[in-house]
């Protein structure tokens, strides 16, 4: 996976891992958007570039394996990639992704990224990860999450 | 689907909070999204399952790579089984496809007889073509899950058979580090 820095279109590889309890000292709600501490007891990933500590963004999930589901909770980039001046594309992207690749390697066919996001933000997420509609719930499964792994997923995308 | 597909809304990916309010909500939402998951997946091609299946495979072999936990079940034919059955409605086809005998793959399968290395040089090759057109699949992942299955085992059976080895290993002239 790999983020495009904005400003000479530079590629980083990028690695997503748990989130360890040390680490919520530096995640902070002014630069993540959200109170992280309080997602402590969930399942959090965070993103960073290969070799750097920084923290691009975050997502908390919660696996529902009696509908081959996993929710996304929270999902954030920090503050420095947020809107037209972010430094760097493809954080959510790669986020939600992985996120997919557990449901596709727990739930295989039957797999389901969920996440319910409100207004304006809804129709990005369906405009740019090719999300289905159900009432207020978004979702993306197999047929969507073999698409966002083509994309995302440099070293898993469909030849 | 290329990378500029998408168009970006001024800061929509700042952040959501999907959480649910309450127990209810969540499965309330969950059927309603069952059921149009459900329609969805009666417009899913077979060829889009095996795919889904063949990569649930590679993600699971590469979990048990990264993080091996010795079982009593065997995961190398586990992982083979699936593998199969992902891509084929008789095993005896694909005994055919890597011309092996039908009854040595049942043995193998069944963990009646350990693979030889000409059976597993044959599923690289196999796999190799078969995931060419799904996705990136190492040609190491089948020898890797194989031995690091041996591996495991070997050393959480320790007690087992440990002391019957040492009796027969010992050092000559062993020089101890103080001298």
């Amino acid at each position: 996976m790999i983020v495009i820095s904005s400003a000479n279109g530079k590629e980083y590889k990028v690695e997503i891992e748990a989130v360890q309890a040390n680490d919520y000292k530096s995640i902070t709600k002014s630069r993540y958007f959200f109170d992280w501490k309080k997602e402590q007891s969930q399942e959090v990933y965070k993103i960073k570039i290969v070799g750097s500590s920084d923290i691009l963004g975050l997502v908390s999930v919660e696996r529902i394996p009696e509908e081959w589901r996993i929710h996304i909770r929270l999902i954030t980039v920090s503050k420095e990639n947020k809107g037209r001046d972010k430094e760097y594309e493809n954080i959510a992207g790669n986020l939600i992704t992985f996120i997919s690749k557990i449901a596709v390697r727990e739930y295989g066919e039957l797999a389901c990224v969920s996440l319910k996001p409100k207004g304006a933000i809804a129709q990005h997420y369906i405009d740019k990860f090719g999300m289905n509609i159900t009432g207020m719930t978004l979702s993306v499964e197999i047929a969507e999450i073999l698409e966002l792994i083509n994309t995302y997923d440099h070293d898993y995308g469909e030849k | 689907m290329g990378k500029n597909k998408f168009k970006e809304i001024e800061g929509a990916e700042f952040g959501v909070d999907s959480r649910y309010t309450s127990k209810k909500k969540q499965l309330d939402d969950g059927k309603a999204l069952m059921e149009a998951r459900l329609q969805r997946m009666k417009n899913l091609s077979s060829d889009k399952i095996i795919k889904a299946k063949l990569l649930q495979l590679k993600l699971k072999m590469e979990e048990f790579i990264k993080e091996p936990i010795y079982q009593e079940e065997n995961h190398f034919t586990k992982f083979l089984t699936s593998y199969i059955d992902a891509i084929y409605s008789k095993r005896i086809d694909f005994a055919k496809d890597i011309d092996i005998d039908a009854n040595l793959l049942s043995k193998i399968v069944n963990n009646h007889r350990k693979p030889k290395e000409d059976f597993l040089l044959r599923l690289m090759i196999h796999s190799e073509k078969t995931y060419n057109n799904i996705c990136h699949f190492h040609k190491k992942i089948w020898y890797q899950v194989y031995f690091q299955e041996k591996l495991s085992g070997l050393m959480a059976n320790q007690d087992q058979w440990r002391p019957n080895v040492e009796r027969h290993v010992k050092i000559k002239n062993l020089t101890s580090v103080d001298d």
